[in-house]
């Protein structure tokens, strides 16, 4: 763990009490791109919302002049960091190490990305709200770094820990396979992003094979490539550095899941996450900014299709999967119980950032947009059932 | 339009007839229109929200057949929630062939817009003239009509509404669509994203009417930006009370449903709101020109309005 931690840095554990210790002890020890990311997206959302209900043609056209650079350029920083994270997780020591440790969490995936689109199309069916039927996709954003947050602080290091994670990342996995491209019917620009992808993958493994340990050959020439694949296939580019990323040499250990890469780290993915790190905080500051201002007037029935899909679909897909996975003879993790799984439900449910990243990729400009993102936000209300659910049911850090 | 011989009209007609009786029975007025209706003009009706498949849709219906047979339009612009509700094919009759069974009789042709009610599919739906698109064009004498979905305002459907316009030859420009851009409703009032996406459009090419629906009231806006824009969502649905008159509010009725009549006759465009009942709610005329100008019924210009921030009463 990185010495000068914010908590490390301003307090001596020494002078703390030792209920204080206690508390400390178990709040998650974040990087600074965990813990700033906590507060840069939020703060442009918030900022975002007041400005669209106080000056809402000035904002809207300052966030749509500004979508495109923020959505499909800055964001791939974000994503790149979130990708170094999942690839960290898989080294020995990680959360996806051995493989074997993410049958469970899997099947449980498949149960939380399986219902909440089914509630979701059940709802607004039952509200009449047919044109909301593309946006199922957005079900399946799990905000993982901000669920990370929570569920670090409801259990400390716990095994419900990284069972939140496996789901976590496996439902947004789900969710960018089914993204689908804005424009199906285009063949040739298919084509050729397909053939763009290939030369990114040759060139980022000519590059891991001549163990070239510089990042930026990486970036630009693979990330580059596979950029305008992802762009000219119709797909979304802020994702242009995922495939590149697992291309990059790395330690042989991970150190933690968003634990920060020191700053002498000499290993390529460990540059990656020093170079990314302020951008990808602006870029979600600005993410936040440019697509979190909604006008409340005017809101129907449904805004609130997102969130009941999420935080109702993901404890009652989790738990029936989870089911399943029991009576075929798997395990539970030791220590994770039905309660937890209800807790790590709601934590799941908590759409935030990707829902709002789902919801910009498949909904264009519209009310239907509107109401999705307002959901997106509302499906924050998972931070505080996952604790009043952790407190009612004495898990985690209200263990009696 | 459809003609008939006299056997096959007589026939059409006599529910029409028996519909006028027990109108007058039951208190209702026929619409007195004072439209020109003019020979070779262009007379349109506009609903909205209308697709509920109850009695005010009906009753409705009935009374655009009943305004008909005094100004004899043969387009009507369906500014979206065309359906509510289940949509199967069984509900698509009931709520609209059954409704409209007069009108569509008589050959009068239904061009819709997308609601955020209405299932995609209805774009299939022959009756209402989409020819299963979900934006499309087309224009009748001298007046290009653009049809917009703003439930999904995606780059490829703006790149289209600007070629559209801007290869536009005719002298009138109407756009319709369901959510509005401007609006004095409580529940929704004018959408302001798409303001800022469709609006320097419109301006750029000069149109000088837009229709839209969303909000369950009728209300007709003082000019914005040299447009004359309609609220027109209250042909089924009703919000009764729901409007909040502004300073941009040039009239305005939400105490029943209504519709609105049109007629396009070279450069005047005139316009009657008419309610459920057969009350005329609202009415007035528009001259083109340079810019548009007002006038009230029966008068000369009262405002010659600027292309910029135009006002009338």
């Amino acid at each position: 763990m990185r010495h000068h931690t914010l908590t490390h840095r301003t307090i001596d554990a020494s002078v703390l009490t030792p209920h204080a210790q206690t508390r400390r002890e178990r709040l998650p020890r974040l990087t600074h791109f965990a813990l700033e990311y906590l507060l840069a997206l939020p703060a442009g959302a918030l900022i975002a919302l007041v400005w669209a209900n106080v000056a809402g043609e000035s904002y809207f056209r300052f966030a749509h002049s500004l979508s495109f650079v923020v959505n499909d350029v800055a964001m791939v920083f974000f994503f790149a960091l979130v990708t170094k994270e999942i690839v960290e997780a898989a080294a020995p020591g990680g959360v996806l190490h051995p493989w074997q440790r993410v049958v469970l969490p899997a099947v449980a995936a498949a149960g939380a990305t399986l219902v909440p689109p089914l509630i979701y199309l059940a709802y607004i069916q039952t509200v009449d709200a047919p044109m909301f039927v593309r946006g199922w996709t957005v079900t399946l954003g799990c905000d993982l770094a901000l669920g990370y947050f929570v569920m670090r602080a409801i259990y400390g290091r716990h095994p419900a820990v990284p069972f939140y994670l496996l789901l976590a990342i496996a439902a947004n996995g789900v969710g960018f396979l089914v993204l689908p491209p804005d424009d199906p019917g285009r063949t040739v620009a298919f084509v050729i992003a397909i053939g763009l992808m290939a030369a990114a993958f040759a060139v980022v493994a000519a590059l891991r094979r001549a163990r070239l340990k510089s990042l930026w050959p990486y970036v630009i020439a693979g990330g580059g490539l596979s950029w305008s694949a992802l762009y000219w296939g119709g797909y979304h580019p802020a994702l242009a550095l995922a495939p590149i990323v697992p291309f990059l040499p790395h330690a042989a250990r991970d150190r933690g899941f968003f634990v920060d890469a020191t700053p002498d780290a000499t290993d390529t993915l460990s540059r990656l996450e020093l170079w990314c790190r302020h951008p990808a905080q602006i870029a979600l500051f600005l993410f936040g900014l440019v697509n979190g201002g909604v006008v409340l007037r005017g809101l129907e029935t449904g805004l609130w299709a997102l969130p009941l899909a999420t935080l109702a679909g993901r404890p009652l897909g989790i738990a029936a999967a989870t089911l399943i996975a029991l009576r075929a003879g798997m395990h539970l993790p030791a220590h994770v119980g039905w309660r937890d799984l209800l807790v790590i439900g709601l934590v799941a449910g908590i759409g935030f950032t990707m829902a709002l990243f789902f919801a910009t990729s498949v909904l264009a400009p519209g009310q239907v947009l509107s109401e999705t993102k307002m959901g997106a936000l509302v499906s924050v209300a998972g931070i505080g059932l996952a604790f009043l659910a952790a407190r009612v049911l004495h898990v985690g850090r209200f263990t009696a | 339009m459809r003609r008939f011989s006299g056997t096959a009209r007589s026939i059409k007609i006599l529910p029409l007839v028996a519909f006028s009786a027990a109108a007058v029975a039951s208190g209702w007025t026929t619409p007195s229109t004072s439209l020109p209706a003019q020979p070779d003009s262009l007379k349109f009706a506009v609903i909205g929200d209308n697709g509920t498949g109850r009695r005010p849709q009906y009753d409705v219906a009935r009374q655009m057949a009943l305004a008909r047979q005094a100004f004899p339009f043969e387009l009507v612009l369906m500014v979206g929630d065309n359906f509510y509700g289940s949509q199967k094919p069984g509900d698509l009759i009931a709520k609209f062939d059954e409704p409209y069974r007069p009108l569509l009789d008589a050959g009068v042709e239904f061009r819709a817009a997308l609601g955020n009610h209405d299932e995609p599919v209805t774009v299939h739906y022959k009756p209402l003239g989409m020819n299963g698109q979900r934006y499309y064009t087309f224009a009748k004498a001298n007046v290009r009509f653009v049809v917009l979905d703003t439930n999904f305002v995606d780059a490829t459907q703006l790149g289209w509404f600007d070629q559209t316009l801007k290869a536009a030859q005719e002298e009138w420009k109407i756009c319709y669509f369901h959510h509005p851009i401007y609006g004095n409703a409580g529940r929704h009032g004018g959408n302001v994203e798409l303001r800022v996406l469709l609006e320097p459009i419109l301006t750029r090419y000069g149109v000088q009417v837009v229709f839209a629906g969303h909000d369950h009231v009728y209300e007709r806006l003082k000019f914005q930006k040299g447009i004359q824009h309609f609220v027109t969502g209250s042909s089924g649905q009703l919000r009764r009370g729901d409007l909040e008159p502004s300073d941009s509010t040039a009239a305005a009725f939400d105490e029943d449903q209504a519709f609105l009549l049109v007629e396009i006759d070279g450069a005047e465009m005139f316009f009657e709101a008419i309610s459920r009942t057969g009350t005329r709610v609202d009415s007035g005329q528009l001259r083109r020109g340079p810019s548009l100008t007002w006038f009230a019924p029966g008068e000369e210009a009262r405002h010659a309005t600027s292309h910029a921030d135009a006002s009338h009463d």
